[in-house]
C-alpha cells in the first residue's frame, strides 16, 4: 500500500485528502500520477509532486515502494 | 538605548539580549501587501521593534476584508489599506519609521524597493505577483518570505535565503490559476496564523536563531491542525540575471486596465464588443447579454479561438481577480483591446438590482 496525500486545490477534486492505494506490480511514479490524472481529471491544476516529504520531479524516473506516502501540493494564492 | 523599558521581556531571552534588539532596530523589512496576511505581520514587526518597514499596497479597505483585515476599523472602510496600516503600527511603536507605498508592485518599481530593505515578505493573494517578487529578490539577492492561504490550509516558505532555493524551484510551473481569497473564501484565522508564521521567519532571519525554513515548505491544515513540512532542493537552472527580468517584466507588462460597469451600460448593445465571462458555469448569479460569452478561465488558454481578436472584450469574473488573469493571458496572445470589469460580477449585480443593467431574457 502507499498513501497518497491531497492539498488545497487538488483535495477539493479528490475530495479526500487521503488515500491508501495498492499495486500488485511495479508502480512508477509516473504511472500513478498518470492514474490519478484519470481518475479525477485534474486538467489544467497546477502542483508540485512529494515523495516521503521530498518535493521531486514531476518527471522522475521513480519505482515507488510500498509504504511510501506521495504528496500532490498545488500553490496557494489567498493571503 | 531608549527601548529598554518597551522591549525588556524579549531582551531577557538569552537568544536575543540586546544584541539582537540592536539587530532588530537595524534591520528593514518589505511587506508587500497590507491584507490579511500583511495585517498580521505589521503589528508583530512593529510592536518588536524592526526600525524600519515599507508597506506596499494600493487597495482600499472594504467592508468584506474586516473580518479577517483586522487592524482596521469600521470607520476606515474606502480609506488607503498602506496609509491606515502605516497609522496603526505607528502608533504602536512610534520609536520606528514606517514608510508607505501606495502603488502596485511591478517590473517598474519592484528592484529600486527591494534594494533598500533586507528581507522582502510576501503576502499577497495572487500568483504571478509571487513569481514577480520572487524574481526581483534574485536579481537584488534578498530573502523572500513566503504565505499563502487555500481555505483552511496555509504555506509558508523562505526562499532565496542566502541562495537557497526560489518560488520558481518550488512551483516552476508559472501558468496556474490557483484561487485567491476573495475567489475561494477564506477566514481571518487562517490568514492570521499563517501571517504569525511568517512573522516569526522573518525575525529569525534577522536575529539569526533557530533554523529558517530555507529549502522547506510547511503546510498547515487549520482543521485538524496537522502540519507538514516537505524539502525542495534548489534548481540553478531558475536563475534569473537582471536582463532576464528586464525582459520579461518591462517589456510584456502591459498595464491592464479596469473600467467599472456603469461606464459600458451602452456597450451592451454593441456588436463590436464583447463581454467574456470567466467564470465557472455554476457561479451566481447568471449573467447573460446580448454580446457575451463565457469560458471559463482554465479553458480559456483552450478556447480562445471562439474570440474575435477584432473586437473590444470587456472581461469579468466573480470579484475582478482573475478577469485581470484573464485580460494578462489574452495580451500574451496579442489581443489587444482588452479590459477587466472592476468588482466583476458582484458589481454588476448591483446595477441589476438597480435596474440600469437589463440581462438577455
Amino acid at each position: 500500500m502507499i498513501e497518497v496525500k491531497y492539498f488545497g486545490a487538488v483535495a477539493e477534486k479528490t475530495k479526500c485528502e487521503f488515500e491508501k492505494l495498492s499495486f500488485s506490480e511495479e508502480l512508477s511514479l509516473q504511472k500513478l500520477l498518470k492514474d490519478l490524472n484519470q481518475k479525477y481529471e485534474f486538467e489544467s491544476l497546477t502542483f508540485s509532486v512529494a515523495v516521503n516529504q521530498k518535493i521531486v520531479s514531476k518527471a522522475a524516473d521513480y519505482t515507488l515502494q510500498t509504504s511510501d506516502i506521495v504528496a500532490l501540493l498545488p500553490p496557494f494564492a489567498g493571503g | 538605548m531608549n527601548g529598554a523599558a518597551r522591549y525588556n521581556r524579549q531582551i531577557i531571552l538569552p537568544e536575543i539580549g540586546d544584541v539582537g534588539q540592536y539587530k532588530l532596530l537595524k534591520a528593514k523589512v518589505l511587506v508587500i501587501g497590507a491584507g490579511g496576511l500583511g495585517v498580521a505581520i505589521l503589528p508583530y514587526l512593529a510592536a518588536a521593534g524592526v526600525g524600519e518597514i515599507g508597506i506596499v499596497d494600493d487597495d482600499f479597505i472594504e467592508i468584506s476584508n474586516l473580518h479577517r483585515q483586522v487592524i482596521y476599523k469600521s470607520s476606515a472602510v474606502g480609506k488607503g489599506k498602506a496609509t491606515e496600516a502605516k497609522a496603526m503600527i505607528s502608533e504602536l511603536n512610534p520609536q520606528i519609521k514606517v514608510n508607505v507605498f501606495a502603488e502596485k508592485l511591478s517590473g517598474k518599481n519592484a528592484l529600486s524597493l527591494f534594494e533598500k530593505y533586507d528581507i522582502i515578505v510576501d503576502a499577497t493573494d495572487n500568483i504571478s505577483i509571487k513569481y514577480l517578487i520572487n524574481d526581483a529578490c534574485l536579481v537584488t539577492n534578498k530573502p523572500m518570505v513566503y504565505g499563502s492561504i487555500f481555505r483552511f490550509q496555509g504555506q509558508v516558505s523562505v526562499f532565496n535565503y542566502q541562495n537557497g532555493p526560489t518560488y520558481r524551484c518550488l512551483y516552476p510551473d508559472e501558468n496556474s490559476n490557483a484561487a485567491n481569497c476573495e475567489d475561494a473564501g477564506v477566514i481571518g484565522v487562517s490568514v492570521g496564523i499563517i501571517g504569525m508564521f511568517q512573522a516569526n521567519e522573518v525575525l529569525k532571519i534577522i536575529l539569526g536563531i533557530g533554523e529558517v525554513l530555507s529549502g522547506k515548505i510547511l503546510v498547515y491544515n487549520i482543521l485538524n491542525n496537522e502540519q507538514q513540512k516537505y524539502d525542495f532542493e534548489k534548481n540553478s537552472n531558475l536563475e534569473i540575471a537582471k536582463e532576464d527580468f528586464e525582459r520579461k517584466y518591462n517589456a510584456t507588462e502591459n498595464q491592464i486596465e479596469e473600467i467599472k460597469m456603469e461606464l459600458l451600460l451602452d456597450e451592451i448593445e454593441n456588436n463590436d464588443v464583447l463581454f467574456l465571462d470567466v467564470r465557472n458555469e455554476d457561479e451566481l448569479p447568471k449573467i447573460k447579454l446580448k454580446n457575451s460569452i463565457q469560458i471559463p478561465l482554465m479553458h480559456l488558454e483552450n478556447e480562445m479561438k471562439k474570440l474575435d481578436s477584432n473586437k473590444t472584450i470587456y472581461v469579468f469574473c466573480q470579484s475582478g481577480i482573475r478577469s485581470k488573469i484573464a485580460v494578462e493571458l489574452l495580451q500574451k496572445h496579442q489581443f489587444k483591446n482588452i479590459k477587466s470589469i472592476a468588482g466583476g460580477a458582484l458589481a454588476m449585480k448591483q446595477l441589476l438590482k438597480e435596474d440600469k443593467l437589463k440581462l438577455k431574457i
